[in-house]
């Protein structure tokens, strides 16, 4: 899993799982906005398991704290296929 | 008729069968299904003694040919032997191949052999070859020269070992023609057999043997529509498994994921589905070893209890799906803490159908079968 901002745009890609959740939670701290809304690329997210869900969610209420939401886009069709069968896609906001 | 008993054969340390009986009685089409190295093949070796099992008892129409005045020559004349391979004389045409044995062993003048042996040709639709030599031969007319050539022996029992794995699926019919010719005239045979439709179509009873066991017998339609046994299961629905055990809550997922991934490139499973097979693993073993409930499984593991977990990707229908086995004292993995947020839950449902079931020996079995997608594929 690696998540880097390039010109601009973070990008978020490889497997967001058991294995890589916690460097994930790590990483996406320093870049909460103080205000507004996140977006991230998730063209190149290859796998995403109920461990990856639960760091979104915590990154959405933080988010939610400060008014804004968390927005993901680009998502390959069978990683937005967990998000539909948890209810995810109702939940956050996916492009 | 043919009882066996008790039959073992080893080679040294290595045990090739043990424990084998098994009746054939005069008339039966008997056929012996199982992988490769199951002992199919050792065991009809045996029966005609080309090779001496290291224990057990064969008994052909009241005799036991292991004793120690066994004629051996009689006993094979009694049971004749097709072998895969055919293992015709190059150097001789059809019909002497045929004539050679009944000249040589029965005694038939070189008259009475070719009136005989002609008309064995005959009967499997060769009598035009008579005069050709075996490189002139297709593969199924071969084997069927092979045939011709046990039967003019007169043999009381034909054995044949794979007798259709070295040809092609138009030669194998023609020669399973001719078996099913000689089922249907009250031929007593017992047939090793990787061909499923000839066991299938031409047996009176069949057996699956798996490593040097007889796991099942019974009828055609006992095995291959309603086998009760787990390897034979297993065989006729041809699945492939990947197994592994979960001995405690820090096992090793980039290992685990390694093996899947392994297993379903193997068998050339898409990505995808790869993904999916990785995805309802993972979120098991979440469910598995969250909250109290997983402390508990992982203090029980840790005591000796391990998970036993096996993918099953069955060929014959390309389902794919992962088994889970529990004892009584680990109970059912699948059982959350009531905080648990249920994601996980949400996700293996998603994924696939789940069968829980008791075993007789209080634990669980999980079954979980992921579901169709539109490609017709799991």
């Amino acid at each position: 899993m690696t998540l880097e901002q390039q010109e601009g745009v973070l990008r978020l890609t490889g497997r967001l799982d058991t294995i890589t959740a916690k460097d994930f939670s790590r990483d996406i701290e320093q870049f909460i906005p103080d205000s507004g809304d996140l977006r991230i690329d998730c063209g190149g997210l290859e796998y995403v398991s109920s461990a990856g869900l639960r760091v979104l969610l915590l990154v959405q209420k933080t988010l939610m704290a400060k008014g804004g939401k968390l927005i993901l886009q680009g998502m390959k069709p069978e990683v937005r296929n967990v998000f539909d069968m948890t209810g995810f896609s109702n939940i956050l906001t996916l492009i | 008729m043919i009882e066996v008993r008790g039959l073992e054969k080893r080679y040294g340390n290595t045990i090739v069968f043990a424990d084998l009986d098994v009746v054939v009685h005069d008339g039966d089409v008997v056929s012996i299904i199982g992988s490769s190295g199951a002992g199919k093949s050792t065991l009809l070796r045996c029966l005609n003694l080309m090779e001496h099992p290291t224990s057990g008892q064969i008994i052909i129409d009241g005799e036991d040919i292991l004793s120690k005045d066994t004629d051996i020559q009689h006993i094979r004349q009694k049971v004749g032997m097709v072998f895969q391979t055919f293992n015709l004389f190059d150097h001789l045409n059809v019909l002497d191949n045929v004539t050679l044995g009944p000249m040589k062993l029965l005694g038939l003048s070189r008259k009475e052999a070719e009136a005989q042996g002609m008309k064995l040709l005959q009967l499997v639709g060769l009598a035009n070859r008579a005069a050709f030599f075996p490189d002139e031969l297709s593969g199924g007319q071969k084997q069927r020269v092979a045939i011709t050539r046990s039967l003019a022996m007169k043999p009381k029992i034909l054995l044949l070992d794979e007798p259709t794995s070295a040809l092609d699926p138009t030669m194998t019919s023609e020669v399973v023609g001719v078996i099913r010719r000689l089922a249907k005239d009250g031929m007593t045979m017992v047939i090793a057999t990787h061909e499923m439709s000839l066991a299938r179509t031409v047996s009176t009873s069949v057996i699956f043997m798996d490593q040097g066991r007889i796991c099942e017998v019974g009828s055609p339609e006992d095995i291959f529509e309603h086998p009760r046994n787990e390897c034979t299961k297993a065989f006729i629905h041809r699945t492939r498994s990947f197994n592994f055990t979960v001995s405690n809550r820090d096992f090793d997922m980039y290992r685990l994921r390694a093996g899947i991934e392994a297993f379903c490139d193997k068998h050339f499973l898409p990505a995808e589905l790869r993904d999916k097979v990785v995805l309802l693993i993972e979120e098991t073993l979440s469910i598995c070893f969250d909250g109290e409930a997983g402390e508990r499984r992982d203090m029980i593991m840790r005591a000796g209890s391990g998970m036993d977990i096996r993918i099953d990707y069955i060929e014959a229908n390309h389902d794919i799906g992962a088994v889970l086995r529990c004892n009584a004292e680990l109970g059912n993995p699948l059982e959350q803490d009531d905080d648990n947020d249920g994601i996980s839950r949400m996700i293996i449902e998603g994924l696939a159908d789940i069968t829980e079931e008791c075993c007789d020996d209080g634990g669980q079995k999980i079954t979980m079968i992921l579901k169709a997608t539109t490609n017709g594929q799991a």
